[in-house]
């Protein structure tokens, strides 16, 4: 950066015998400010005539350039420039920050730890330093070294950010617990800070602390009326509580301010559908599913929607699309049965509740509605075996949460075991109160009619390109079944970082299948 | 997105309320005055009771700086300055009448002093002591005991390593090309190293008595990360504070006597604390952000910072809230309203707001026609509450608070946001919709039937039409392992001449073909082709080869047909690929 290093000196010495230096740094408050106040073209002005008189000396304003030059984007020349500062002035500690700073930008984040480290030497007491050591570490995938440098951080100066960055590690790692630890402190430290809030509730959210989570929620929204996340993420939570009109309220500030957002759409969608509203409850799910067309959280409402409707064809189809996005679902498989039992196609139906059957760990109401479509079609012995099967999971249930059972689910199970001539084995203790999610049960005991199926097995799954999953299922015949509506899904786009590769035997054919396609 | 929505349905709100609070003085959008609030002071400068306005004014692009004094709308006095101003004060000087005030200007290294608008006081930072190894060898070189190779070397050594940065003259030399070392030498050793700072920020803190009008020093802030006071009446250094960094902006309580709290806003993004007998920072505040602008209102300091928000803290350094803006702040000032007491921080905006917030609540906001760059509010004149205006264009606006005038908190947004009242865009569905429902309701097991059927079909169909290109080679790809090919066709013209290109590629990775013949199946009652095969040239792997030839039209009819391109090898009665080309109507005539 030496503009007319010649031309200027003759001209001096030809003038005056001792000419004046200019001071170098004349015009840095100038540069300064025109800089904090983002009047950068100003300020390029200022800086271009200090540089000139200085001949590229005046340290402070080819910074500035170099800071506006990453601001505007081009991060290589800003690297250039910072570089020629950490020249003028090697003990500068900032200078080497910004070169590595520029560094991690240009997303060459060994290069920038080196330079961190060398700038760490000549100043111990920066957090700044430490914190981005720490990231650089996240991206470089070494959590421990990145926590250590965020702890380091943290004991100098605590800032938001480097709690943000903790705890963001710990959910990287898939610790929540100590990721609540780490918000709970920040939060404790900077109380206003929205996105700390939101973040904790949604970990409390994830966890099933709502008392909490709401709590946290609340106030998030009372600092900062429109956050988003903060509002879906409560509204999720009073549309499980039933309270559809206050989160269909909340949700207008967001449907204002990111109109476009899928999972909004899905939840306003079911906030009609608690409201009874089905046909506004398939127009913004169908908004939704058309804006993330591949979010199976959305097939699987339009699925239920529509067979709340009664429309089975259309509910096969959306929910044959939903397994082939999340083919290890079990509610998924059953709402998948009881559209095909209410199409007369039995024998697929029988499959599809055998995959949920399968998959599922924990929901009796899978096992009661296999058991009566198999009551229905005469087979005791199995209906027997499910209902058993469902008795060891209500029990489960029973002790692990304090979740109540659905009534209609309690008095199907009660008609069905005093038909299997059971029905005293299961106690219902829980007190069971009107329902919050709403079931359905479509007329029981249809005739077990042989059902011809269309076309072999084999045909039906490959001629349905979006049902490709259940090439195994066929046959028909009417059951009964009873449906659960999922808690419309709090789908915030939160880090689930459990892509576990632990796959049953249908996952693996499944994905076969699709790829077959 | 929320945000600008609301302030400008407020503005309606906000707009009839500003013409209640605040009358319009003066607006001159051609005032050309280039300025910054820290240029900006009221003063009693003749002692005549008629507030005058002092503008360190920078110029159209920072190239004529001038003082102005002005009086009313119209410009007082006129004076060009050397250098450009960084901030102006007004202070009282000495104890005895005529109580008027000085006026100070900071400018380069220099404060100029003015009584009564003439030049009195000239005061200059001391040099700052130059490196003594940089001394030392500059008076060997002066002696010639040295050279200017082994000069060059050692000056880089200091400034590798030393504390005390080097001269501009040293710094200017290590610069240099071989050549000139020695005339620059000859030039400059003579000359004493000279180390000089300037001024960046100055503001005025009390000597011993907090009266309104009581004697002031001057505080300077300094390129070289320290804060001088100075006495009064001597222009002596009475106090030397250093910071960790450059600061921008000074906000000082108290007495220098008595003690006294100074904050300052510096450029690594800081904000320090110091007092009276500290001369290090006592508290640090770490905004994470450049600073825009810093004001004391009573017990709390007021910041603004380059994302947008308002913070306020107390002086121990501790976070009492935040605010955020609707755009980037551009400058800040106090705003006192003496005759009742209230206290608030002025922030204009680059969205041409002026938002006046006491603590977190909004009390006002003023649209102005231009985006204002300095502000500051006072006595102007002999009207107590007047607030002056500058614009980014050179404008100068002056507003007036009515007397009757009282801020009552919610002048701004409150409750919930409006967007909470518009209604939800649900997108409506039509009859043909809900009569569609009504029929799948009825017959969706037959649809699904029917459904399932055709779709099995329709693979079954696509399935067995697959094999037979397969098995006949009617792709137009051939994929066999010794001649993979690739075949596409063109036809140009309108007819009844029409060209044929086909693009013959040979996809194999590396060898390659040899041999092959290309060959013309067509009516020839419709068409007439010149040749009706032809040998294909050597195939290089990779590249696309275009074989033209020209097809001729012999109906007059209007009719077209399906020329078919088969490709094959030598000797061989199956095709490698088959290309079936729908040809376009002629739409000339045939000849003849």
């Amino acid at each position: 950066r030496t503009e007319h290093p010649a031309s200027l000196d003759s001209e001096q010495g030809r003038v005056k015998k001792t000419p004046e230096f200019p001071i170098l740094e004349k015009q840095n408050w100038l540069i300064h400010l025109h800089y904090v106040r983002k009047d950068y073209e100003a300020c390029k002005a200022v800086i271009k005539e200090q540089l000139q008189e200085t001949q590229g000396l005046c340290e402070y304003a080819i910074y500035v350039q170099a800071l506006i030059f990453r601001l505007e984007g081009h991060i290589q020349e800003s690297l250039e420039l910072f570089q020629t500062c950490a020249i003028l002035s090697p003990q500068s500690a900032d200078n080497l920050k910004q070169v590595a700073r520029s560094l991690f930008l240009l997303g060459k984040h060994k290069a920038a730890v080196e330079v961190y480290n060398e700038a760490a030497k000549l100043n111990q007491k920066d957090w700044e330093i430490w914190h981005n050591l720490g990231v650089c570490y996240i991206y470089l995938k070494q959590f421990n070294k990145a926590q250590e440098q965020l702890h380091n951080a943290l004991q100098l100066s605590r800032h938001d950010l480097t709690y943000i960055m903790l705890g963001k590690i710990h959910l990287l790692e898939g610790d929540l617990d100590k990721a609540i630890e780490i918000y709970k402190k920040a939060v404790e430290f900077s109380p206003e800070n929205t996105e700390l809030l939101t973040t904790l509730g949604l970990l409390y959210l994830q966890l099933g602390v709502y008392q909490k989570a709401f709590e946290h929620l609340g106030n998030a929204l009372t600092y900062d009326p429109t956050n988003y996340k903060a509002i879906l993420a409560a509204g999720s939570m009073m549309q499980t509580h039933g309270d559809f009109d206050v989160a269909l309220t909340k949700y207008r500030v967001v449907a204002c301010a990111v109109p476009e957002s899928p999972p909004l759409w899905n939840n306003i969608g079911m906030c009609f559908f608690g409201k009874k509203k089905y046909v506004a409850a398939i127009s913004c799910l169908k908004r939704a599913n058309y804006l993330a067309p591949f979010n199976w959280k959305i097939l699987y409402n339009l699925g239920l929607v529509h067979l709340t409707m009664q429309q089975y064809a259309s509910a096969f189809h959306f929910l044959s699309a939903a397994i082939n996005f999340q083919p290890k679902m079990g509610e998924l498989y059953m709402l998948l049965a009881v559209a095909l039992t209410n199409l007369e196609d039995v024998e697929n139906a029988k499959r599809a509740y055998a995959e949920a059957v399968l998959l599922d760990k924990c929901n009796p109401l899978v096992n009661l509605n296999y058991a009566v479509l198999l009551y229905n079609q005469g087979e005791k012995r199995g209906a027997l075996a499910q209902y058993q099967e469902m008795e060891k999971k209500v029990n489960l249930v029973k002790h692990s949460s304090s979740l109540e059972f659905d009534s209609e689910m309690v008095e199907m199970a009660q008609k069905l075991g005093a038909a299997l001539q059971v029905g005293e084995a299961l106690v219902w203790t829980k007190p069971v109160k009107d329902s919050k999610s709403k079931h359905r049960t479509c007329s029981t005991s249809k005739l077990a009619v042989f059902q011809q199926p269309l076309g072999s097995n084999q045909a039906l799954g490959q001629a349905m390109s979006s049902a490709a999953a259940y090439r195994k299922l066929t046959t028909g015949a009417g059951g009964t079944s009873q449906l659960t509506k999922p808690p419309s899904l709090p789908l915030e786009p939160e880090p689930t970082v459990t892509a576990s590769s632990a796959d049953t035997t249908l996952a693996t054919e499944a994905s076969e299948q699709i790829r077959e396609k | 997105m929320a945000a600008p929505a609301s302030s400008d349905s407020d503005c309606g709100r906000t707009e009839s309320e500003a013409n209640s609070k605040w009358l319009d003085a003066h607006y001159d959008p051609m005032a050309n005055i280039h300025t910054f609030s820290a240029c900006l002071a009221l003063a009693d400068l003749h002692g005549d009771g008629e507030y005058k306005l002092v503008v360190g004014d920078l110029g159209p692009g920072g190239r004529q700086p001038r003082l102005k004094v002005l009086k009313g709308p119209t410009v007082l006095t006129e004076s060009s300055l050397p250098t450009l101003p960084a901030a102006a004060a007004t202070f009282l000087m000495e104890q005895h009448e005529p109580r008027t005030p000085a006026l100070a200007l900071a400018s380069g290294p220099c404060v100029y002093v003015y009584k009564n608008l003439r030049p009195y006081f000239k005061f200059s930072l001391p040099q700052l002591p130059p490196n003594p190894l940089e001394q030392d060898l500059w008076n060997q070189a002066k002696e010639d005991q040295i050279d200017p190779l082994t000069l060059k070397e050692m000056l880089e050594g200091i400034r590798e390593k030393a504390d005390v940065p080097l001269s501009v003259q040293s710094l200017r030399f290590l610069q240099l090309e071989l050549g000139e070392m020695e005339e620059f030498v000859n030039q400059h050793k003579s000359k004493a190293i000279k180390r000089q700072t300037v001024i960046t920020t100055m503001t005025t803190l009390k000597k011993n008595l907090a009266d309104e009008d009581a004697m002031s020093c001057l505080v300077l802030g300094t390129e070289n990360k320290e804060l001088l006071v100075l006495d009064p009446e001597a222009f002596t250094i009475l106090s030397k504070m250093s910071l960790p960094s450059v600061p921008v902006f000074l906000e000082i309580s108290g007495q220098f006597d008595v003690e006294f709290r100074l904050a300052a806003a510096c450029r690594d993004g800081n904000i320090y604390i110091l007092r009276r007998d500290s001369k290090r920072p006592k508290y640090c505040i770490e905004l994470s952000a450049q600073p825009v602008g810093l004001v004391r209102v009573h017990k709390v300091l007021v910041v603004g910072s380059t994302q947008d928000s308002l913070h306020g803290f107390t002086y121990k350094g501790k976070k009492l809230w935040t605010v955020q803006m609707p755009a980037a702040i551009l400058t800040m000032n106090l705003l006192e309203q003496c005759s009742r007491g209230l206290q608030a921080v002025m922030a204009a905006l680059a969205n041409g707001e002026i938002r006046i917030y006491r603590d977190k609540a909004l009390l006002n906001v003023i649209r102005t026609p231009d985006v204002v760059t300095s502000l500051c509010f006072g006595r102007y004149g002999r009207e107590d509450n007047t607030l002056i205006m500058t614009t980014k264009g050179g404008g100068l606006i002056i507003k007036i608070l009515k007397r009757t005038a009282v801020f009552v908190e919610g002048g701004g947004e409150a409750g919930p946001p409006p967007a909470q009242s518009t209604k939800l865009n649900v997108p409506r569905k039509t009859r043909l919709y809900v009569d569609q429902t009504l029929r799948e309701r009825e017959a969706g097991t037959a649809m699904h039937r029917t459904f399932q059927t055709d779709l099995y079909l329709l693979r079954l169909r696509t399935a067995r039409a697959y094999v037979q290109a397969l098995e006949s080679s009617l792709s137009p790809v051939s994929a066999t392992a010794r001649e993979p090919l690739k075949l596409h066709a063109v036809v140009q013209g309108l007819g009844p001449t029409f060209k044929l290109t086909l693009h013959l590629q040979n996809t194999s990775m590396a060898r390659p073909i040899l041999g092959l013949l290309v060959c013309f199946l067509y009516n020839e009652a419709l068409y007439a082709l010149p040749r009706a095969s032809f040998k294909v040239p050597l195939l290089v792997p990779g590249l696309s080869y275009p074989l033209e030839t020209f097809v001729e039209s012999l109906s007059d009819k209007g009719i077209s047909d399906i020329i078919k391109v088969l490709v094959l090898r030598e000797g061989q009665a199956a095709p490698l690929l088959s290309a079936h080309i729908n040809m376009p109507v002629s739409e000339g005539l045939a000849a003849a």
